[in-house]
């Protein structure tokens, strides 16, 4: 009887610990104070979806409830946490209804925010924190992938725009890894290519024949990707532009008909399996048939 | 101002001057699919006479190879003056690449423009043409012109319109009329082309996109944060999903509906009117729950979720001075 009293208190301390110390974001920027209300000291301002513990709730009546709350006021440049009192309102945990579809569509809000020219500075930032809080607040989600596909997305396309060449993988990485044989992992596996992109062929067919090599293989690979017919797309387009190169190219003129039969191929398979993009391999079928040059309008374009 | 005359000018002039009304029972017509510089005669040591860029109508004469070389003789229509701010139509005919031309009689000929039209769409989205936006929308208009019963024809020409409200818009969000509250006060969005692709395609998911579109003609300029512009928007776009439940921006109009409720639920508190406040604040909430019940694919449902959380917990979702055409968060 004495240990069954015992293990009950166990259970029941450890239940209170863990309701104590609850994973939460928060999907508004939140002030943090040293006391309950916003009339205390200010410690720290924090934008949408950092990491947040929740220490203790306070719901004195006479403000609104507040949260003792740790976290890193600037969750990028990994600052030392630090540990407040901020409106509970913002904050949503596992228990909130809803959870991973709340902090999702507070997600996209952000994200569309970031595309517009008049938008909210740092946008971008909260919709890649938001979209990864996802999968740390409620794991089991059936939309954790999706989001941490597309925290992973935008991380990607920062780095792109800030020329970071190579761009860290290590998060579409982590896509492919905890969402294997997804459609998440599918496009995780697309955006790698651009660190197999040259960032410019100098007019020689080296670069397109090794990029249109790349995308065959991702389209033989994840027939079933959302981007496999762009990657086939892609692939013969290249194959294209080399044909064009090498017709002009004075010692490699007698491989062109092989790039242009080659082009002709995969654009023939594009049409055959992805019906849907008849139209885009149609014109590119009558420009090989026809030989019009595609070199120096394309060649140059980096994946869509 | 001069720029928005070369605009209108030449989205009207080359969409609607077109070769097809005046030779309608000419046997090749069509359009051309790259840049194709017209020669005298069919030599390219000849004199030039002009250039035919993308999507073009063209009328073409006749075919000849020569030493190998195809040729045709065609009639273009060319903008010129462009540059010096008295844009003007007018024919040209010359010889230029056989190649590049799409006519009525070209196997595939309205898949191949489509998909020129969609490839010009692209680069102008990567911004590796100039005009690549443009090449698009005639393209997709000359599509449905001479591919009338195409089964792209329908789609096609929603794009046009499509572009072409985009390009007219962005020009219309440009000028200070632009900030006026009444939509009445500011230039309106030319909707010819919108209406005669809605009248030809009715019924059809190109004309519930089209009509979405038209809304932006009845959107306040700036809602100068008072409360009667996100009323009647909210209406105008409740309405619109619900006379077009199976339209692609349905969803959308529901969303915008929903939103624009919660600003009310803003502005009324503080305008100290805490009832009207409540009621929108309740409404905001109904809209978005029928959002998330009925549209419960794709991004709409968490969006609706996230923002009934919003209104239930009281937070705001609207900031002064957000409100207004080309402000809103999807338009």
């Amino acid at each position: 009887m004495k240990s069954f009293t015992i293990l009950v208190l166990v259970v029941l301390l450890a239940g209170v610990a863990a309701a104590q110390n609850e994973r939460a974001t928060n999907v508004r920027d939140i002030t943090i104070y040293v006391s309950p209300g916003g009339n205390s000291q200010k410690m720290a301002d924090m934008p949408r979806g950092v990491e947040l513990t929740i220490a203790e709730r306070n719901n004195n009546s006479q403000t609104d409830p507040y949260c003792k709350v740790s976290g890193s006021p600037n969750p990028e440049s990994s600052a030392p946490a630090v540990t407040g009192w901020t409106s509970c309102k913002p904050l949503v945990t596992a228990s909130t209804p809803n959870a991973d579809e709340v902090i999702f569509g507070e997600a996209v809000n952000s994200e569309q925010q970031a595309q517009q020219r008049r938008g909210r500075k740092g946008a971008a930032q909260d919709a890649l924190r938001l979209y990864s809080r996802v999968a740390d607040i409620v794991p089991n989600s059936p939309i954790a992938g999706e989001a941490l596909w597309r925290a992973a997305d935008i991380r990607w396309q920062l780095a792109k725009s800030g020329n970071h060449k190579p761009i860290d993988d290590s998060y579409m990485k982590d896509v492919i890894k905890r969402f294997p044989g997804t459609k998440w992992a599918d496009l995780a596996a697309y955006e790698m290519l651009d660190n197999v992109l040259c960032d410019d062929s100098n007019g020689l067919p080296d670069c397109p024949l090794k990029e249109s090599a790349a995308y065959e293989k991702y389209a033989q690979e994840h027939p079933k990707s959302p981007k496999a017919p762009d990657a086939l797309y892609n692939a013969a387009m290249r194959q294209a532009a080399v044909a064009d190169m090498y017709r002009v190219s004075r010692t490699q003129r007698d491989q062109s008909p092989a790039a242009h039969s080659k082009a002709l191929a995969l654009t023939q398979q594009l049409l055959s399996q992805y019906p849907e993009w008849a139209p885009r391999a149609q014109n590119l079928i009558y420009r090989l048939q026809q030989n019009i040059p595609v070199y120096a309008v394309h060649v140059e374009q980096k994946p869509e | 101002m001069m720029l928005r005359l070369i605009t209108t000018f030449v989205l009207t002039g080359l969409l609607f001057g077109s070769l097809g009304t005046m030779r309608a029972q000419e046997k090749e017509h069509g359009t051309v699919i790259g840049d194709a510089m017209m020669y005298v005669s069919p030599d390219v040591q000849s004199q030039r006479v002009g250039l035919a860029s993308r999507g073009r109508d063209v009328f073409l004469m006749c075919r000849s190879n020569i030493d190998g070389k195809p040729w045709a003789h065609v009639l273009v229509v060319v903008e010129t003056g462009l540059e010096t701010g008295t844009p003007s139509n007018r024919e040209v005919s010359g010889w230029a690449d056989a190649r590049l031309f799409i006519t009525t009689s070209t196997p595939n000929g309205d898949q191949i423009i489509f998909g020129e039209a969609e490839d010009s769409e692209r680069q102008a989205d990567l911004g590796t043409r100039r005009h690549a936006l443009e090449d698009a929308m005639r393209l997709y208009y000359r599509l449905q012109e001479y591919f009338p019963k195409s089964p792209l024809a329908g789609e096609a020409y929603w794009r046009a319109a499509d572009l072409r409200w985009q390009l007219e818009k962005s020009g219309v969000l440009m000028r200070p009329s632009a900030t006026e509250m009444s939509p009445d006060a500011r230039e309106q969005i030319d909707d010819e082309t919108m209406h005669d692709m809605m009248k030809k395609f009715p019924g059809t998911r190109w004309a519930q996109l089209g009509d979405y579109d038209l809304i932006d003609n009845k959107l306040c300029g700036s809602w100068k944060d008072e409360a009667k512009c996100p009323e009647k928007e909210s209406q105008l776009y409740e309405r619109y999903a619900h006379d077009h439940p199976q339209s692609p921006k349905a969803a959308e109009a529901l969303y915008n509906a929903a939103w624009r409720q919660g600003a009310l639920v803003e502005i009324y508190k503080r305008d100290n009117e805490r009832d009207k406040s409540e009621k929108a604040r309740r409404r905001g909430i109904e809209i978005a729950q029928e959002l998330a019940t009925r549209y419960p694919e794709g991004d709409w449902k968490p969006r609706a979720l996230s923002l009934i959380f919003s209104l239930q917990q009281g937070l705001p979702t609207y900031t002064a001075g957000q409100g207004g055409f080309g402000k809103n968060p999807e338009r």
